[in-house]
């Protein structure tokens, strides 16, 4: 997939000689060899490849600091998105991630109403959960974009 | 009110303080049959961005049909919400799209009413004033650290509710209705990081903890204060954590909604506090010796006000 389909190269362009949002980014302050310019550099070169296994793009917290002060309006949050979700496509995902998302699928919800707690606080019965309509959404999802995905591959 | 998965499943406690609150300021609100995960971003948007916008809209739709505005008490869901939210209003390709979907199970994605986190609404909508009175007793003389939750107020163009940079809403809660400091320290608006706890990176999670615990314990905080449950997982479980290796920070962690409940009278049985894992015992003996007298501000204000100077 080429990443230049989801994502703007000229305004990544511009984010390798600006960098305002080191200043506010929490990761780029606090953890050691998180450095989103050589990601950004290493996407413009094509050569992305090489950061779908590192740890770094999964270091982004989605804070949108970047976003906020970025004169463009566009942050590198943008980035590690485009990366995370293609890590995903190729399965390099993390294990948690892998069964949140599962249990998300099936459920529609990241975790159960902790019930004797509940009953214990004396709070009242969660309200239903939709776990049933969710399902039959999913399904219908996934069915038009299996048949997406064979009509182009006809 | 949008629960969200995470107070439900983890910390009920703190849903516990929140309806005590909700109750007693006699706020009408209602819990929705329906509502799913909303859904978080990291663990579902990385995975499939469609099925993200899908859920967050089917979940929109449900309040659009009852015709009701939505408050969640975590800052997640609402981002979450609001983000997907504003993207479909912009976007008429993509929410026709989505719409397309949700009319086979019968809904419509209209994202007509307002979708707040809990701090906006009692700061906006309930309001400071409502909020002081009801209090019999306030905190004066206690210093909070305010920890904000990124996405309370960001992203600033779908949340819209405050200074995406410079947030004011909460400290005015802290500082005006509860009558407490709210102090300003230097990592204020950092990051939790609990995010990396998501992502199998627990020991860079804990190393973000300690770089804000850090400096609440040296600037000798009374207590933390914060509005999101996976901030309250960081910063009160993962402190927990430090401290059963001999790593202490004596930072209490509590809700907003559990100190206006303590002030309103309730208990630390009521408000579910004895489930916090960081001992709250010595915050609430200052907090019990602090006396209710009125400070010098306090009457020169009220003096002020008596004679129509408005502040």
């Amino acid at each position: 997939m080429g990443l230049d389909k989801t994502l703007n190269f000229d305004l990544l362009q511009k984010c390798l000689g600006c960098g305002a949002c080191y200043d506010l980014c929490p990761s780029s302050l606090h953890i050691e060899g998180y450095d989103p310019r050589a990601v950004i550099g290493d996407i413009l070169q094509g050569e992305h490849e090489k950061w779908l296994e590192h740890k770094s793009i999964w270091q982004c917290l989605e804070c949108h600091h970047c976003l906020e002060i970025c004169y463009q309006h566009y942050g590198f949050e943008n980035a590690m998105t485009a990366m995370r979700m293609l890590a995903t496509k190729k399965g390099l995902n993390p294990p948690q991630v892998k069964r949140g998302w599962e249990m998300f699928a099936k459920t529609g919800r990241l975790g159960e109403p902790a019930m004797p707690a509940r009953k214990k606080l004396n709070l009242p019965e969660p309200a239903a959960s939709g776990k049933e309509e969710f399902v039959k959404l999913y399904e219908i999802y996934k069915k038009s974009k299996e048949a997406a995905s064979e009509d182009k591959g006809a | 009110m949008f629960w969200g998965c995470t107070i439900p499943a983890r910390f009920p406690f703190l849903e516990k303080s929140v309806r005590t609150v909700m109750d007693a300021l006699e706020l009408p609100y209602r819990d929705v049959d329906g509502f799913t995960c909303c859904p978080e971003k990291s663990l579902v948007n990385n995975v499939d961005h469609g099925m993200w916008t899908l859920t967050a809209a089917r979940n929109v739709a449900l309040a659009d049909e009852l015709d009701v505005n939505v408050v969640s008490p975590c800052t997640g869901c609402v981002s979450n919400l609001a983000t997907v939210s504003s993207d479909l209003k912009s976007n008429v390709a993509k929410r026709e799209e989505v719409n397309g979907y949700l009319k086979e199970i019968g809904k419509e994605f209209k994202g007509k009413n307002k979708l707040q986190h809990l701090v906006p609404f009692l700061h906006d909508d309930v309001g400071i004033l409502k909020i002081k009175n009801a209090l019999k007793k306030n905190f004066r003389g206690m210093r909070f650290a305010i920890h904000y939750g990124c996405h309370m107020m960001r992203p600033s163009h779908a949340l819209r509710n405050d200074d995406p940079l410079d947030p004011k809403k909460f400290d005015n809660l802290v500082n005006n209705a509860l009558g407490a400091e709210s102090m300003q320290y230097m990592t204020k608006l950092t990051c939790c990081g609990q995010g990396l706890d998501r992502v199998d990176q627990h020991d860079t999670a804990m190393d973000m903890a300690r770089v804000k615990l850090r400096e609440l314990k040296s600037l000798k905080a009374d207590a933390m204060v914060l509005c999101c449950p996976s901030c309250f997982l960081q910063f009160d479980n993962n402190q927990f954590l430090m401290e059963r290796n001999g790593e202490k920070y004596n930072v209490p962690v509590f809700y907003i909604t559990d100190l206006i409940g303590l002030g309103m009278g309730y208990s630390v049985e009521d408000l579910g506090l004895t489930s916090h894992r960081v001992d709250i015992t010595p915050f609430m003996e200052k907090w019990h010796h602090m006396e209710c007298k009125r400070d010098h501000k306090e009457e020169l204000h009220d003096e002020l006000s008596s004679m129509g100077t408005f502040f």
